[in-house]
């Protein structure tokens, strides 16, 4: 395991010193926002994670602007809305000063009779970038849990009790709106629902256990409170 | 119309010295057609919520009334409209499933050749008809809670009890299951589960959590909300 870790982090170097510069959050948050605080255009762009589904989805495919805006809005739904399509743009351009992404001319035939419009494809900083990207979500997700209990211990237990019954009601309500994996179809798009149901119904499931072992500790800073257990 | 009504039931295990809530005043309406999903970790009451609501274990406090009737004192409640199925596999694994279910009827005075047909059709009903002539011990996790559900419904409930339907059930095939929960509950039978699976929760019209023995939730059918009709000006 570490072997591997070892080797595909040699690999990602360049990719890793150019995204640290772009301020993405990998290794300690403080080294990232240090780097955060350069001026550099398109900075504020590759912290987007518009920008980063619009990466995967060049690096599934090279594809042209318009295209990317179609397959955005189809992949992605409404896990990430674009407020316009100004922002694939703005997402291109950002990518490919990084040089994460690159033009290219399609040959002479698949272009011919068609208007000249550029076409972009990942290049190996960009798919190790994209690699790097994925695996820095769990930091993401770390953070965003413990801020969430940072700021419910801010609370005063009876309070935090309530709050945390009613956002209990919200992953029960989230679990029971949500399909069984097993609802997906056949083919890759089967298998990609799977896995983001999955992925969803573990999730939930975490955060109910979470909210179980938060409520004994929360009743336990009640005053007088009696022993649940008996 | 609710159909199973249980008012602040509470039920206590009490095993050597040791005493331990199991309940602690649950309260729930559950209305016929309606499917109700009740999440909980391992030990949380899931079990006892179900088998005191099915009258098999009577509450040590409070009500529980099935169609406006109370449970308590009342024997054979299962076979007065209400039908359980606990997680895992049919008794009497080594025998036949079709066996198992005639058994289930012979029991209570059907003659053979009607108990034969009814069998087949709860089969067919519940998606196992294939499963007619295997044995029991043969079956996988699925195809196991279809014929427990199959027997269920040979008492032709209009209130389902199900203990875990989808644990030991495989991915790919848990859908299949709530989804025939669900379609029960098109023909008007209400379903309470159990589960300690987050997927058992989904297309529930209601979920709601227990956790040491302490229902938390919207314990009644959300009704629409009141609006105040105003008189047309003019």
């Amino acid at each position: 395991m570490n072997s591997k870790t070892v080797v595909y982090e040699s690999s990602c170097v360049l990719g890793l010193t150019t995204l640290m510069g772009a301020g993405v959050a990998i290794g300690s948050e403080r080294a990232a926002s240090r780097h955060a605080t350069a001026t550099e255009r398109g900075t504020a762009a590759l912290r987007s994670p518009v920008t980063w589904a619009l990466l995967g989805l060049i690096v599934q495919r090279p594809s042209y602007g318009y295209e990317l805006v179609q397959r955005f809005e189809r992949t992605y739904g409404e896990a990430l809305e674009l407020s316009s399509a100004s922002q694939i743009y703005t997402a291109l351009d950002a990518l490919e000063r990084r040089a994460l992404i690159e033009r290219f001319a399609l040959d002479a035939v698949e272009a011919a009779g068609r208007q000249p419009k550029p076409h972009y494809r990942v290049t190996a900083e960009g798919m190790c970038g994209y690699r790097e990207w994925l695996v820095s979500q769990v930091h993401d997700e770390r953070r965003r849990s413990r801020l969430f209990a940072l700021q419910l211990a801010l609370l005063a237990p009876q309070e935090a009790l309530a709050v945390l019954d009613r956002y209990e009601q919200a992953c029960l309500a989230e679990a029971s709106g949500t399909p069984a994996a097993g609802a997906a179809g056949e083919g890759s798009a089967g298998v990609l629902s799977r896995l983001v149901l999955e992925d969803e119904r573990l999730a939930i499931e975490a955060r109910l256990a979470w909210i179980q072992y938060v409520r004994v500790q929360l009743q336990a800073l009640l005053p007088s409170q009696r022993n649940p257990m008996q | 119309m609710t159909l199973l009504a249980l008012e602040r039931v509470s039920r206590r295990d009490r095993r050597g010295a040791h005493e331990r809530m199991l309940l602690r005043e649950v309260s729930l309406a559950v209305d016929s057609g309606e499917l109700v999903a009740v999440w909980g970790p391992r030990h949380c009451g899931r079990s006892t919520l179900l088998r005191v609501a099915g009258g098999i274990e009577p509450p040590d406090a409070g009500t529980v009334r099935f169609a406006g009737r109370a449970l308590e004192g009342s024997d054979g409640a299962l076979g007065r409209g209400i039908g359980y199925c606990s997680r895992g596999r049919p008794s009497g694994e080594a025998g036949g499933v079709l066996d198992e279910l005639l058994m289930t009827q012979l029991a209570c005075g059907v003659p053979r050749t009607q108990a034969r047909a009814r069998s087949l059709t709860a089969l067919e009903r519940v998606g196992a008809a294939l499963s007619a002539s295997r044995v029991l011990r043969e079956l996988d996790g699925a195809e196991a809670m279809r014929v427990a559900i199959a027997r269920a419904l040979l008492l032709e409930p209009a209130l389902l009890l199900v203990d875990d339907p989808i644990r030991g059930v495989d991915v790919g095939a848990r859908d299949a299951i709530l989804a025939l929960l669900r379609s029960l509950t098109n023909e008007g039978i209400a379903v309470l589960l159990a589960t300690d699976d987050a997927t058992g929760l989904s297309g529930a019209d209601r979920a709601l959590s227990l956790s040491r023995g302490e229902l938390r939730g919207l314990a009644s059918p959300r009704l629409a909300p009141v609006v105040q009709l105003r008189r047309a000006s003019g």
